[in-house]
């Protein structure tokens, strides 16, 4: 489904990505591990065409989805066109918004239609927001803003969801319900991309896995095999 | 007292011009984080743009022959639907290439005030220095209560600058792209993640905020119908300061602000000597910023519009 050939891509002068190439296929976990500064956030930022400054530009190579080159999109056309998505790193809700509003505004798109299930569903995934739809997300905690920034992401009802880093600042129980929740929306045909620092969590869950360093792809395979990798174990488990 | 109420009046007439203007200033803040400061000469534009519709449409020598009634009906639209136009153009040649270049905050700023001087330049230069005088297109009436007397038009400007801001406030809270707007305040890089095109809802608030500025500049005009090149800078200025004081990116206090301000000015004229009424006025509000940093209803840092 989602194809990358060969991608360049910096900021500026700067190459963040030296030629990576790496595909998903529809209803697949995928994530991208790798150190600090590898360049996974800014594959997620390319493949979602968000532009400069603070989103790389693409020098060579191509992104292709379904078929065709999806170079010359924009990134609101990724969501509403081939219905695909971000949760940003550091979550990016609409702290001015209550959750009620955030979950309508991702809503755009399917304007006119009923969005009550959809909204009853994340609910049901996060029962903490229904709790909350009418406060102000930015007094929500860094959990429940996470939880608002999956849930706004599923209001899109995109059937491909990219995400930064969905862990950070998230106490360890709160951590693994989240990637439950993942798995779950998973199962009910959801392609996931993740980009992770706790390597460990993000290989229990997904299928197939990448490792980034320094802008190159460097390992790649299914992630029971990627755990039991003695180099990666020593580079990115810690063990 | 008498004199008093009349002049409350008056500020209130004076105040909704200022209201109508302040407004605009800080939709686009609030939005963009951008001081448009052409914002005063889009105003100034609104009212030679009413001018030359009105002048075109009326019945002596106009190209139409419309009654009075029915050219203040389309006057009205249209001032609001070109200025707009106006607004849309200026963010289209020179806000957003900077816009898409990532350029520093201070540059944008320093663009819309060069865009103001154009604009001014602009109309003074095919226009010529001579004043241009909008023919009435409203046929004055004047209510006396007691001592107090009011025209219908003083009425008419401040029903309407109620009426706008009822509007403006029930788009931004209540509408989907009212809410939009709202977020891209908040955060602009996760809008076209929602798939919503940020470019859309940035226009969209420019053409709310100079339809406004448009729709005040033919207000202007009518109240005192001699139009200049500069007519927009001072008040545009003056507006600028009020929205400031309102607490700026906050509509509610851009309305406040230029009422406001407005009493001040008109309080200071009516009872001290008129060549006071700059210097108290802004000191007035100096004081009021001094114990109020972020305006009156400016909360530090947190929710704009």
């Amino acid at each position: 489904m989602l194809k990358v050939q060969n991608l360049k891509a910096g900021y500026g002068n700067i190459e963040a990505l030296h030629g990576i190439s790496f595909h998903v296929s529809r209803g697949e976990i995928v994530t991208l591990i790798g150190a600090n500064g590898a360049g996974k956030s800014t594959t997620l930022k390319a493949l979602m065409r968000l532009t400069p400054p603070e989103s790389p530009k693409v020098k060579e190579g191509d992104i292709i989805f379904e078929g065709k080159s999806i170079l010359g999109l924009d990134a609101h056309k990724v969501v509403s066109d081939l219905k695909m998505t971000l949760v940003p790193e550091g979550r990016h809700i609409f702290g001015n918004l209550t959750v009620m509003e955030n979950l309508n505004l991702a809503a755009w798109t399917r304007k006119g239609e009923k969005i009550q299930a959809d909204l009853d569903h994340i609910f049901s995934l996060f029962p903490r927001l229904a709790e909350r739809a009418k406060q102000r997300s930015d007094t929500l905690s860094g959990g429940e803003q996470q939880m608002l920034a999956i849930g706004r992401a599923l209001m899109t009802k995109c059937s491909v969801i990219l995400l930064d880093e969905p862990s950070m600042g998230l106490a360890p129980l709160l951590m693994y319900d989240m990637f439950r929740t993942l798995q779950k929306l998973n199962s009910e045909g959801l392609t996931i991309i993740v980009v992770e620092q706790n390597a460990r969590l993000a290989l229990s869950v997904a299928h197939r896995a990448y490792v980034l360093d320094t802008g190159e792809i460097v390992a790649e395979g299914k992630s029971s095999d990627l755990l039991e990798h003695p180099e990666i174990k020593a580079a990115y488990l810690g063990v | 007292m008498e004199q008093f109420i009349q002049q409350c009046v008056n500020a209130m007439q004076w105040g909704s011009f200022y209201a109508l203007i302040a407004l605009g200033y800080t939709l686009v803040y609030g939005v963009l984080r951008l001081i448009n400061f052409a914002h005063g000469d889009i105003f100034m534009v609104g009212a030679y743009i009413s001018f030359f519709i009105a002048t075109a449409l009326l019945a002596q020598g106009g190209l139409f022959g419309f009654s009075q009634g029915v050219t203040l009906a389309l006057t009205i639209p249209l001032t609001m639907l070109l200025t707009s136009l106006v607004g849309v153009t200026l963010e289209r040649i020179a806000y957003r290439p900077l816009r898409r270049k990532g350029a520093h905050r201070l540059y944008v700023v320093i663009t819309a005030l060069m865009c103001g001087l154009v604009l001014e330049n602009g109309n003074l230069a095919i226009l010529g220095a001579s004043r241009k005088a909008l023919p009435n297109l409203l046929e004055k009436q004047i209510y006396t209560f007691g001592t107090i007397a009011v025209t219908n038009l003083k009425l008419w400007v401040i029903l309407a600058a109620f009426l706008v801001f009822a509007g403006l406030h029930f788009v931004v809270t209540k509408t989907r792209i009212g809410m939009a707007m709202r977020a891209v305040s908040w955060n602009r890089f996760a809008l076209p993640l929602m798939g919503i095109p940020l470019d859309s809802v940035i226009v969209f608030t420019f053409m709310l905020g100079s339809a406004i500025a448009g729709l005040g500049g033919l207000l202007f005009a009518m109240s005192y119908p001699v139009l200049d090149p500069y007519m927009g800078a001072m008040t545009g200025w003056k507006a600028f300061i009020a929205a400031v004081v309102g607490g700026i990116g906050d509509i509610r206090g851009a309305f406040v602000g230029g009422f406001l301000l407005a009493f001040v000015e008109i309080m200071v004229a009516a009872f001290l000597p008129s060549t006071f009424r700059d210097l108290f006025a802004f000191s007035i509000l100096l004081i009021i910023l001094w114990r109020k940093p972020t305006g009156i209803f400016g909360l530090p840092l947190t929710t704009k519009i």
